[in-house]
């Protein structure tokens, strides 16, 4: 009896090993020869932004158009481009809206300035009701 | 004293004022759909290109086949449900003939593109296949369905992100077509 059921366990484990489908890793091996170029594909994904799934880097989505611009990435470092090259590539088809830190330009000079407006409007009102309450404690 | 409560009656006014400017604003953005993106290539020569057609892997077509005729490109694929929705239109469309009609068949099997074709019905004047997605880089497509206007210069005038559809295209496609018709 034991025998027999041993063998049932073992007919069932061939079973389900039999059944098992192999399992397809689908992350994308890029190989590079030097580890500079390595570093540089790292942080060019990393600037770039999906267009398609727009609150995610290269880097970090897996959606195919991602994968196609990555594998793009990857070909212009190898053959030789320049960083600059490769997000100027891609700012031409995407627009800037593609690095995740826009240069600063004539559009969007404001947003950039906007912080430090803000911090001198602050202590201009700051300075004022300061002054405004010596007085104050002063009469 | 007066002179300090008139402004505190102006702080007031103004803070007053700028929440309003501001909640207009936001109530504006709500109405908005970021996730479009401007297409870079308005007023921009289409990109430069060699792929094969859909149909026979012989022809091989090339941008300077838009120079002389308005083209309309219509990127498709047949995992894109969008697709399907949008290519019935082009079956009333196709009695159009001033205008080309040329598919872009994007990141697609080959097989299942011709079976779309197949299903669906054939109104393209000629589709290319760009299995590898690269052409769609090219002109900055971000998704199926998209369609390019083209004019005569070969120059892309509008993109459209989206199903086109008899509204879309009267509204937004026909003026346009006019204003190329003359010569704008």
């Amino acid at each position: 009896m034991h025998l027999v059921m041993r063998q049932i366990f073992l007919i069932a484990i061939s079973l389900l090993v039999l059944f098992t489908m192999p399992c397809f890793a689908t992350i994308d091996v890029y190989e590079f020869e030097t580890p500079e170029l390595e570093e540089r594909f790292k942080l060019l994904t990393h600037e770039l932004r999906c267009p398609k799934c727009q609150n995610q880097n290269l880097a970090g989505s897996n959606s195919t158009l991602s994968l196609d611009l990555k594998m793009v990435v990857y070909e212009k470092l190898i053959a030789g481009e320049t960083d600059q090259q490769i997000l100027d590539f891609m700012k031409q088809r995407y627009g800037e809206f593609i690095l995740f830190n826009p240069e600063m330009s004539q559009s969007n000079v404001l947003l950039w300035g906007a912080p430090f407006i803000f911090v001198v409007v602050f202590f201009a009102f700051f300075l004022r009701w300061y002054m405004n309450h010596k007085e104050v404690d002063n009469d | 004293m007066t002179e300090k409560k008139s402004q505190n009656i102006m702080l007031k006014t103004f803070s007053l004022l700028l929440f309003v400017v501001v909640f207009i604003w936001f109530y504006w953005l709500i109405g908005q759909d970021k996730t479009e993106l401007p297409s870079q290539l308005i007023d921009s020569p289409a990109p430069n290109f060699k792929v094969p057609d859909l149909l026979d892997d012989e022809v091989i077509h090339t941008e300077k086949e838009f120079i002389g005729k308005i083209t309309l490109v219509n990127i498709w694929a047949s995992w894109c449900p969008s697709c399907y929705v949008e290519h019935p239109f082009w079956k009333e469309y196709s009695s159009n003939k001033d205008i080309v009609l040329v598919g872009l068949n994007y990141r697609d099997k080959k097989q299942k593109a011709l079976e779309f074709i197949r299903e669906q019905g054939n109104y393209y004047d000629w589709t290319l296949f760009d299995e590898s997605g690269r052409l769609g880089i090219e002109f900055g497509v971000y998704g199926a369905p998209e369609t390019f206007l083209i004019d005569r210069n070969g120059k892309i005038r509008y993109r459209h992100v989206g199903v086109v559809d008899r509204k879309v295209y009267k509204e937004i496609f026909l003026p346009l077509v006019e204003k190329i018709k003359q010569g704008f």
